[in-house]
């Protein structure tokens, strides 16, 4: 442990001595790091805002097809499947989806009668609305719009524009599900969304045991024409399939990045400058081993190694949770890019984040072990000669 | 009869380029007592270089033998002559001397470092050393800051760190003005009536042409060409 203690000090002394090679492997290391750890971040903080979202979903969704397209469903069909076995609950949903012109934004508009709690979002900053034309924001519209509660939103609707009046912003805590959403009584709802009383979205399934949604679907499809019900748990499935093979397609385009790099640090460790032979000719001149000179280079490139994965890593933090992954998210995230731009919830699963590190800085200090294997064999009268 | 420090018998080092053959050391035969300062000269290729690395253990010869305190070296593995250079021989290069970027003491304590890093005792020796080769006052400062003599003074104190029974120093007296090769020639003296077998490779006739020294041996083109008895 002595000994070991004593190579690492040294070691720490020669990347100090050699500090424009010792920076810029670093500094490359952190880029390639960066890259890997922010599109792992991203994924990973994308999944488990999904995963929430998909764990508040109703069991089954009903949507009515007409000519292919999803239509409005008519609240009465609701009746027609409450008496299936198993199904607990139907709800007709209104909401749907408007796109603010002035901002360049979707965003969901949801008419419903439900308490916070089971609505399950955060009334950050006052209320639910209760009556009338009293509207509850996301916190993201809110910013981008400037809104507070006690403002009025004006929402142009053909030539008229409608007014709402704010009564309560919505948190963070889960900003996927909430960044974009303007929640109103279903009837207010209806007039934003264009809809006639009457007429809902779609309809919100429970049943008693998530275990029978296969018959339950297929009660329902014989019951109603043009149906389509989506499963909670295959939605769930979809988008863990989506993010990952769009962060798997990800770092597979960095793979490349990582392997010109590891090839860059095999020739910056394989050229020995004459200052770097002469030190190790004393060194072994001195009394080192062959084995106490590798130790030493080896330990040289686990602290590079490491300084590199860890200051990647906080950069990827920084650069996903922070600054929101300009242009990484684009890519991930798909035509099914949020705006208002969501706030994803910092986080980071120390299991992904020691794979990560493994990843980078195994194969780094593996590419060094040979380079620095042949440096700590050099005879000790050929590197006094300068390697001639 | 106790072994002599160093025995090379019939050694050879030959360098291969090609087609081309080079006799850097050709059949050398050299008998150093213990407490004995010899002095290896001839001009610059003559081999003095790579027969002090043969009796340092750092170079493997072609054919002979070298021997350290009767210890055949010739064939040992790369740790064994590790340990018998760490143990038993120090080592001052003409140009391999301090390592840059490193203060005085810390290069001076190098040796130290594979065995778990200087002790307290080991420090202290450096210091004394350091001290006694008139270096009091540079013994923090960075070794690329010494004049050269200073930096020779330095390089025979981490020679000496580990308390060697030999000391090899190839041109110790090289690019140093006549003050500061004397007081080298003058150190190694020193050592030299302490006891050190003290062995050096030079052409430069302030140390060559002393007469303290215990015996010259004179080189060219790889042989001994000149080998004579110790003045009695």
């Amino acid at each position: 442990m002595r000994r070991q203690l004593a190579l690492i000090h040294f070691a720490l002394g020669g990347l100090q001595r050699r500090a424009s090679k010792s920076v810029a492997l670093v500094l490359g290391l952190t880029l390639v790091v960066g890259l890997f750890g922010s599109t792992l971040l991203l994924t990973d903080a994308l999944r488990r805002e999904y995963e929430l979202l998909a764990d508040r979903m109703p069991d089954l969704t009903v949507q009515r097809l007409v000519a292919g397209r999803p239509s409005l469903i008519p609240e009465a069909t609701a009746l027609m499947i409450d008496d299936i076995p198993t199904v607990r609950d139907v709800e007709a949903r209104v909401w749907g989806y408007y796109f603010f012109t002035a901002i360049e934004s979707n965003v969901t508009i949801l008419g419903t009668e439900r308490d916070g709690e089971s609505l399950d979002v955060a009334v950050e900053d006052g209320r639910l609305p209760r009556a009338g034309n009293e509207v509850a924001i996301g916190n993201g519209l809110a910013d981008l719009l400037g809104l507070r509660v006690g403002d009025e939103m004006g929402i142009p609707l053909g030539t008229e524009v409608v007014f709402s009046e704010v009564v309560g912003v919505f948190g963070d805590d889960s900003s996927i599900r909430s960044a974009d959403l303007i929640v109103a009584r279903p009837a207010h709802a209806r007039v934003l969304l264009g809809m006639a009383e009457g007429w809902a979205t779609d309809l919100a399934i429970d049943l008693t045991t998530q275990d029978e949604a296969a018959v339950v679907a297929e009660h329902i499809a014989e019951r109603m024409e043009g149906a389509r019900v989506l499963d909670r748990r295959l939605l769930r499935r979809t988008y863990e399939l989506t993010f990952d093979t769009r962060g798997g397609l990800m770092a597979l385009l960095l793979v490349p990045a990582l392997a010109a790099f590891l090839l860059l640090a095999w020739e910056r460790l394989s050229g020995l400058g004459d200052a770097e032979q002469r030190e190790i000719g004393v060194l072994k001149a001195v009394g080192w081993a062959t084995s106490d000179v590798l130790l030493a280079r080896i330990w040289e490139s686990v602290v590079i190694a490491t300084l590199g994965a860890v200051s990647g890593l906080g950069l990827a933090y920084v650069y996903v949770f922070f600054l929101g992954a300009p242009g990484l998210s684009d890519a991930l995230l798909g035509w099914s890019n949020l705006r208002p731009a969501m706030q994803l919830a910092p986080a980071i699963d120390p299991l992904q984040a020691f794979s990560l590190l493994g990843a980078v800085i195994v194969p780094f200090v593996a590419v060094s072990v040979v380079p620095a294997w042949r440096a700590a064999m050099i005879d000790p009268d050929r590197a006094m000669r300068g390697g001639r | 009869m106790s072994a002599p420090a160093i025995a090379v018998t019939q050694v050879r080092k030959r360098y291969v380029d090609g087609n081309r053959r080079l006799d850097a050391v050709a059949e050398v035969d050299l008998e150093i007592p213990e407490g004995a300062l010899w002095v290896l000269c001839g001009p610059s290729g003559s081999g003095k270089t790579t027969l002090l690395g043969l009796m340092g253990a750092m170079v493997a010869p072609t054919s002979g033998t070298v021997e350290i305190h009767g210890q055949d070296v010739t064939h040992l593995r790369d740790h064994h002559r590790t340990q018998v250079r760490r143990e038993r021989l120090g080592f001052v290069f003409q140009d391999l001397q301090l390592i840059s970027g490193m203060s005085v003491l810390e290069n001076v304590l190098l040796p130290c470092v594979p065995s778990g890093g200087a002790s307290a005792e080991d420090a202290a020796r450096a210091r004394e050393l350091l001290v006694r080769f008139g270096l009091k006052g540079e013994i923090e400062a960075r070794a690329e800051r010494l004049s050269g003599g200073q930096r020779q003074r330095a390089a025979i104190a981490r020679a000496l760190v580990l308390q060697p029974k030999i000391l090899l120093l190839d041109e110790p007296t090289a690019h140093l003005d006549t003050a500061n090769a004397l007081e080298v020639v003058s150190l190694l003296f020193e050592l030299r009536d302490e006891g050190t077998t003290v062995v050096c490779a030079t052409h430069d006739p302030r140390l060559s042409d002393d007469e303290r020294v215990d015996r010259v041996v004179s080189m060219c083109d790889g042989a001994v060409v000149s080998d004579p008895e110790p003045q009695a």
